[in-house]
């Protein structure tokens, strides 16, 4: 064999290779359309993808799959962002947690969808009815802008779940109205009024050593009367934080108010560090592993499903597993309330709270027949009777006409406590530089919970990064 | 062989022939540089990506034929080499002058910018310099921990006991275990609530312990996690040292009454000397690099962060490439000093003993 010859072989080997490839490719999208998504691995996802398999079908008559790559929470941002800053393209659709879309739209990843929802006028209905806090964080970059990006996926809420074992026990209330004069909550109605305050005294009055008696019975481990999320990793802290400071009054570096708003003077205000304060305060009253800065949702979910917390304050998409007896040794004493919120000096408690729960979005290389797949999967899935199927099953839906159909608070125990505290949400800054921000916030604040630094000093310090990083990317001015 | 001399006849530099290497690299480089400034950056990448190979091409043609075929048995292995490792490597050294972000479009130079804010920046270089030295810190607690430990098992294990072979299978299993499920299992050992620790301090104290709320306690965890997963592998490498010398030494030795001190410094330690400035080489390097024991039992919380993870959350996190890639090459060089350093060292002892 010549060279000559040699090259000729190969270039027919190339080309047929490629004819097969391109031909392939397009008899595979006039029938089979493949959805590939990332998302978290956690129930609300599971749920939609097993919806999915079991009652979608397209109303185009292609067979549409989706492929959900189940990304375990801790690595879920890493792992969308190294894949999309890559440029693989691997993904037509994404989870993506709401603070993300500035930096993913700005990189050129996110698709804009104003004219896929104006082109659909189910679609737009959908997106019009739904709650307008969950459509501006989930939805909207800038924020509050009718520029619109994502669907929401799954809309979370911080709620309080606690122990009607250790709540209702008659000597507990007792004890608890003779040291605090105030009532010991017992339902979920009750908990719902709960403030800070007496969420302090729940916190103090269930420390119980092993062997101390607890409702009735000797503890079988030491017992901690509260927790919520005080970690390290991600935003554990800062969502703790961002409550507490909008609750008494103060806020963090505004967005919308860019470029004239500071950093300076607004995150290190004395409300702020006044808030940050109050929210450090409690810390001794949980278990002790918040001290070592890794209480994040999950360990005090964990803690609280073991039985070693009597009142803990998480998202609702973490809330199945406490239901569930395989993974719950409380899963048949459960009361679920409101998230408590701050008592001011007019006795009205402000339950402002940082909102959780992810759009999905979708990426700009898609294709058209992509996107008119994805734009009927989504219709599909924000359609009545799915999202309330969905909430059956765990889920929970922003649309107005689901959440407040009078079966929706039956479906899960949670959902009493749920819609009621939408207006309440509010969300952290959607700007490119949020990592950054997030990250060096989050150090800061795990030196203030592992008591190495004063609430003031960590402020002032945040305060002084935003302010610089902010100004060099030109949204202070 | 007269054919042979007859192929290497140089041909002359305009011939073109496949193995004129010389018009290559020349023609190359000119239609690289054509490409670069007029093609748009997508596709000249793989214009000058092709001309690279057409040079590689020439050479290997040229070897071909000049019968070098040492060379080219290992020319697979180079291209490799060079495609993963070299390339990449100057790449992000090309980037570490540019102001570039990975999730933004645009890319500008800066020169030594990058360089600059790591190490003079009021916010950021204290940052870097805290985390450079907290990793010094446990290059130096690790490796210490891991070489003691880890030499007193070889000298365990080199001597025969019943049981001597379960057991070495099983001192060897933290080594084979993934980083994951080491740091997954250490903090639930850790735990206040759940862990071991905590439940056996408690039987003494009745207090529940909590190991990482400082820095010492966290410290602690952590090199003691990393030294319990690579002391087998020093152990390995001074056991393999340990078996190599030969029994006469020894009875020779034993006939001359020398102490078991003499016997060890005389005999042993000259045989294991290169092993154990290889594991001392290898571990250090490694624990130059740590950042996944502390991402998984800290967080880098409570004055543990490294500045590896630190590089990781720069670089991958927030998509700042270029500065990520200026720290890396700060590294880098720290890391080539320290190992020249450790190498001249190391064999101006061999050639004084």
């Amino acid at each position: 064999m010549t060279a000559r010859t040699k090259l000729q072989g190969l270039a027919t080997a190339a080309g047929f290779a490629l004819a097969l490839f391109v031909g392939g490719a397009t008899t595979a999208s006039a029938e089979d359309v493949t959805l590939h998504m990332a998302g978290p691995d956690w129930p609300p996802m599971r749920i939609m993808k097993d919806m999915f398999d079991k009652e979608y079908k397209p109303a185009s008559g292609n067979k549409v799959t989706l492929d959900i790559d189940f990304i375990p929470w801790p690595d879920f941002y890493t792992r969308v962002n190294a894949s999309l800053t890559s440029g693989e393209k691997k993904y037509n659709m994404a989870v993506s947690d709401s603070q993300w879309l500035g930096a993913f739209v700005e990189g050129g990843y996110f698709r804009k969808i104003n004219d896929l929802i104006d082109a659909d006028p189910d679609l737009k209905k959908a997106m019009d009815g739904m709650h307008p806090k969950v459509l501006n964080a989930y939805s909207t970059y800038p924020n509050s802008t009718p520029n619109f990006y994502g669907f929401p996926q799954f809309p979370d809420i911080l709620v309080s779940y606690a122990r009607k074992d250790i709540f209702c026990n008659d000597e507990e209330q007792k004890n608890f109205k003779a040291k605090y004069n105030k009532k010991l909550p017992c339902t979920g109605e009750e908990f719902d009024d709960i403030d800070w305050d007496l969420f302090g005294n729940i916190g103090e009055f269930f420390q119980r050593k092993k062997g101390d008696m607890l409702a009735g019975k000797p503890a079988d481990d030491d017992f901690y009367g509260i927790a919520f999320q005080v970690g390290k990793g991600y935003d554990f802290s800062t969502t703790s934080v961002h409550s507490f400071v909008w609750q008494a009054g103060g806020d963090i570096w505004d967005e919308t108010k860019a470029p004239s708003g500071h950093a300076e003077g607004q995150v290190n205000s004395d409300v702020a560090v006044k808030a940050l304060d109050h929210m450090l305060s409690f810390i001794k009253y949980m278990p002790p592993v918040a001290k070592t800065g890794t209480m994040d949702i999950f360990k005090s979910d964990e803690l609280f499903r073991e039985g070693k917390v009597a009142l803990n304050v998480d998202w609702v998409g973490l809330g199945e597993a406490s239901l569930d007896p395989k993974t719950s040794k409380v899963s048949d004493k459960l009361i679920f309330g409101k998230a408590p919120g701050t008592k001011g000096a007019d006795g009205k408690v402000n339950r402002s709270s940082q909102i959780g729960g992810q759009p999905f979005v979708l990426t700009t290389w898609n294709t058209d027949i992509i996107n008119k797949e994805a734009v009927g999967f989504i219709k599909w899935w924000l359609s009545k009777d799915v999202q309330m199927e969905y909430a059956s099953k765990g889920g929970q839906s922003a649309i107005t006409e689901v959440y407040n159909d009078p079966k929706y608070v039956t479906l899960r125990p949670w959902n009493r406590a749920w819609a009621s505290q939408l207006d309440d949400q509010k969300d952290m800054w959607h700007v490119p530089q949020f990592f950054d921000l997030l990250t060096q916030q989050q150090d800061q604040y795990d030196l203030a919970i592992t008591g190495k630094q004063d609430a003031k000093t960590t402020l002032d310090n945040v305060a002084k990064y935003q302010e610089k990083l902010l100004t060099e990317a030109g949204l202070i001015k | 062989m007269t054919s042979t001399t007859a192929q290497t006849i140089p041909t002359t530099f305009t011939t073109v022939a496949p193995d004129n290497w010389k018009l290559a690299i020349v023609v190359g480089l000119v239609v690289s540089l054509l490409a670069c400034l007029i093609l748009p950056p997508n596709i000249s990448f793989w214009i000058v990506g092709a001309m690279v190979a057409m040079v590689a091409m020439t050479f290997v043609v040229n070897a071909y034929h000049r019968h070098y075929y040492g060379g080219l048995l290992v020319s697979p292995a180079i291209a490799v080499l060079v495609v993963m490792n070299i390339f990449p490597l100057l790449w992000s050294l090309g980037l570490s002058f540019f102001a570039y972000q990975s999730n933004q479009q645009t890319i500008r130079f800066v020169g030594l910018a990058n360089y600059v804010k790591i190490l003079t920046d009021d916010l950021k270089a204290p940052e870097n310099w805290a985390n450079l030295t907290n990793t010094a810190m446990f290059v130096v607690l690790t490796v210490t921990a891991q070489m003691i430990v880890g030499f007193l098992l070889a000298l365990m294990f080199a001597k025969q006991f019943p049981l001597r072979k379960y057991l070495l299978i099983l001192v060897l299993t933290p080594m084979m275990l993934s980083v994951v499920a080491v740091g997954v299992f250490f903090s639930n050992y850790y735990d206040p609530t759940f862990g071991l620790l905590s439940y056996f301090i408690r039987l003494f104290t009745g207090e529940q312990f909590i190991l990482m709320d400082n820095k010492a306690g966290a410290v602690a965890g952590i090199v003691f996690a990393d030294a319990w997963m690579w002391s087998p592998f020093v152990m390995l490498l001074v056991l393999a040292g340990l078996v190599s010398v030969p029994k006469y030494l020894y009875e020779a030795a034993a006939i001359d009454r020398v102490s078991g001190w003499r016997r060890f410094w005389s005999i042993t330690f000259p045989y294991i000397r290169g092993l154990l400035m290889l594991a001392l080489l290898f571990r250090t390097i490694e624990a130059f690099k740590m950042a996944d024991l502390v991402i998984l039992l800290t967080k880098g919380g409570n004055g543990t962060m490294t500045i590896s993870y630190h590089l990781i959350r720069i670089a991958n996190e927030q998509n700042k490439t270029s500065e990520g890639a200026a720290i890396s090459y700060v590294m880098l060089f720290i890391v080539i000093v320290l190992t020249n350093l450790y190498l001249y060292i190391a064999n101006r002892r061999t050639e004084g003993a």
